[in-house]
């Protein structure tokens, strides 16, 4: 606990780490003024879709519909601010040199790479949860709160989501999210203790997302047998939660695939820390 | 028999198809000041990367306090510290959250031990700086207090003077006798520069081209080692005659003066032939270089 607690304060003590803070900041802020600068013809064209066949009421452009449409938007750029500093978490400390001192002291190197990890995992954490409170929180103040209309994947259908429990789902959604960007955090951290540098890990780690996205949109059959194994696969894992049930089944589906590359990339992370060389 | 601290047994390091180090046998004893010598490109960085566990051996092993290093690291790490090559810090921190932050992985270090330490190093005015501030020899002597910090029994330094002014490089050897007189603590040191050793140790091992060519007493290594002489002489080119008709002269080198081989006793001899032969001799000066040193050792080792 005690050298995850130091972890932690190395790692927010870099102005690196609140690039992703600032950015999604900025992001969220952006998206919600535009929104709701085009409030009336979001709406409108919204509920235009749905209005030739049925009668619509209410707040239909709320904060939770806002959140969604907003995590939807994200999706390929959060990847890539979880990367920027779990790419670095092992590889900046060989590129500085402070491995040595790390590594020469008592703590074994699998309690260094377990709390290296954790505060990877923890770094995350904080990320999507900072997301949420801004999506929620500014949405709450410009959009108010309401029920969310969304079509649902699987047969298409749609789906209300009473106000009452939307809250609740947008939250599991993003605790979902957690786990979904902690697959990009933790291939990220494999490639950092692979290489003495940075730049490598956070470009191999998005270069990886994105050709795994390629692949699975690409509409070709010869690659329907590839796509269970991309974990590109399972990272709108988060979606499954605005669905109405929730499928359970496939969750659990979906938890396990993720978890599965998770342990798979860290697994190969603690194997080459341990057996590694510090030559620089 | 003085307890030995630390011993590696046919400790072997290859990259690829090099050898970096071969066979290397070491032992240093408790109290020592124990001098590592070899030029640039000898191993003594590998070696003391393998002793503290950054490196794993080819081939070998290290003992420290009687216990095998890679079954009993967190025993044995909790008693040693050092600088491998240059001290390399977190440039965000301060030189105080450093320290305090190595300091804690091996135990509880407090903020009075910090300032301490600091103190002892003449940081302690820079202690909330940030280490990102600090010029070379700043770092040189952070990485000195992050060694010392939680007082290990003992502290291996690898070239703790490079790139320090000789104000700093005199500092660092007072410290590191301080260390060894005042605590008892056993510092292992590496260096290429022998008049460092010379100044610090009492006991060095050498190593070249990643072998282990000499180890024991620095007194017995370097006693009566003065048979390399610098002279600066004029005219030259008759010195220079008059030295290849001389027998018992080797000539060793001729650039801005002429280096000559002469066994000791025969070093007034020799400047007396010079000056009566009506050759001016404005230095004649014995010669203990590290070159000249391996020259010797190393010439040893090939007629065994």
């Amino acid at each position: 606990m005690k050298f995850f607690s130091l972890e932690v304060q190395k790692t927010f003590r870099r102005w690196r780490t609140y690039i992703g803070f600032a950015a999604v900041a900025g992001a969220v802020i952006l998206l919600e003024i535009i929104i709701k600068m085009n409030e009336a013809s979001m709406a409108k064209g919204f509920a235009g879709n749905l209005n030739s066949d049925f009668l619509v009421s209410g707040n239909i452009l709320n904060v939770w519909t806002i959140t969604t449409f907003i995590m939807n938007s994200l999706y390929v750029h959060v990847p890539f601010l979880i990367a920027l500093v779990a790419g670095d978490m092992v590889s900046s400390e060989g590129a500085s040199g402070t491995i040595r001192f790390l590594l020469i002291r008592p703590p074994s190197r699998s309690r260094i790479i377990f709390s290296k990890y954790l505060t990877m995992l923890f770094y995350t954490a904080a990320l999507i949860f900072f997301l949420a409170a801004l999506c929620i929180g500014i949405g709450l103040a410009f959009f108010g709160s309401g029920d969310v209309i969304r079509f649902q994947s699987g047969i298409p259908h749609i789906v209300i989501l009473p106000e009452r429990i939307a809250a609740s789902r947008t939250l599991l959604a993003f605790v979902a999210a957690i786990l979904s960007m902690s697959v990009v955090g933790s291939l990220a951290f494999l490639f950092s203790t692979l290489v003495d540098n940075s730049i490598g890990p956070i470009i191999g780690s998005m270069a990886v997302v994105i050709i795994f996205l390629i692949v699975e949109n690409l509409p070709f059959e010869s690659l329907e047998a590839v796509r269970p194994y991309l974990f590109t696969t399972y990272m709108n894992i988060w979606q499954l939660f605005l669905d109405e049930p929730i499928n359970w089944g496939e969750v659990g589906k979906y938890s396990l695939a993720l978890i599965g590359h998770d342990a798979l990339f860290f697994g190969i992370s603690y194997l080459v820390f341990l057996r590694k060389d510090i030559k620089s | 028999m003085p307890e030995t601290i630390l011993a590696t047994y046919g400790l072997s390091k290859k990259f690829g198809d090099r050898w970096a180090v071969k066979d290397i046998n070491l032992e240093v004893h408790a109290g020592d000041v124990f001098g590592f010598l070899g030029p640039n490109g000898a191993g003594k960085s590998t070696t003391i990367r393998m002793i503290l566990t950054l490196l794993s051996p080819t081939a070998g092993s290290v003992k420290i306090f009687g216990r095998e290093v890679k079954e009993n690291r967190r025993f044995v790490l909790s008693k040693v510290c050092g600088i491998v090559e240059k001290p390399d810090f977190y440039l965000f921190l301060s030189a105080y959250k450093n320290l305090e932050v190595l300091g804690s992985l091996t135990r509880k270090v407090t903020k009075d031990e910090i300032f301490e330490t600091l103190e002892m190093v003449g940081l302690r005015s820079r202690a909330y700086d940030k280490v990102k501030t600090f010029s070379h020899g700043m770092k040189q002597r952070l990485g000195i207090a992050q060694a010392i910090l939680t007082k290990p029994e003992l502290i291996i330094l690898d070239e703790p003077t490079s790139g320090l002014d000789p104000q700093g490089m005199k500092e660092v050897r007072a410290l590191v006798l301080g260390l060894s007189k005042e605590h008892g603590t056993t510092v292992f040191l590496s260096s290429h520069l022998l008049a460092e050793l010379e100044v610090v140790a009492n006991r060095m091992a050498v190593l070249n081209h990643g072998e282990l060519i000499a180890q024991g007493a620095v007194s017995e290594l370097l006693g009566g080692d003065s048979s390399y002489y610098s002279l600066q002489v004029s005219p030259q080119d008759d010195a220079l005659e008059l030295l290849k008709k001389t027998e018992w002269v080797e000539l060793v080198s001729v650039a801005n003066g002429i280096d000559v081989r002469i066994e000791p006793q025969r070093a007034a001899e020799l400047n007396r032939l010079l000056v009566t032969n009506g050759i001016d001799v404005s230095s004649f000066a014995a010669k203990r270089t590290l070159e000249d040193f391996f020259l010797k050792i190393t010439e040893g080792a090939s007629e065994v």
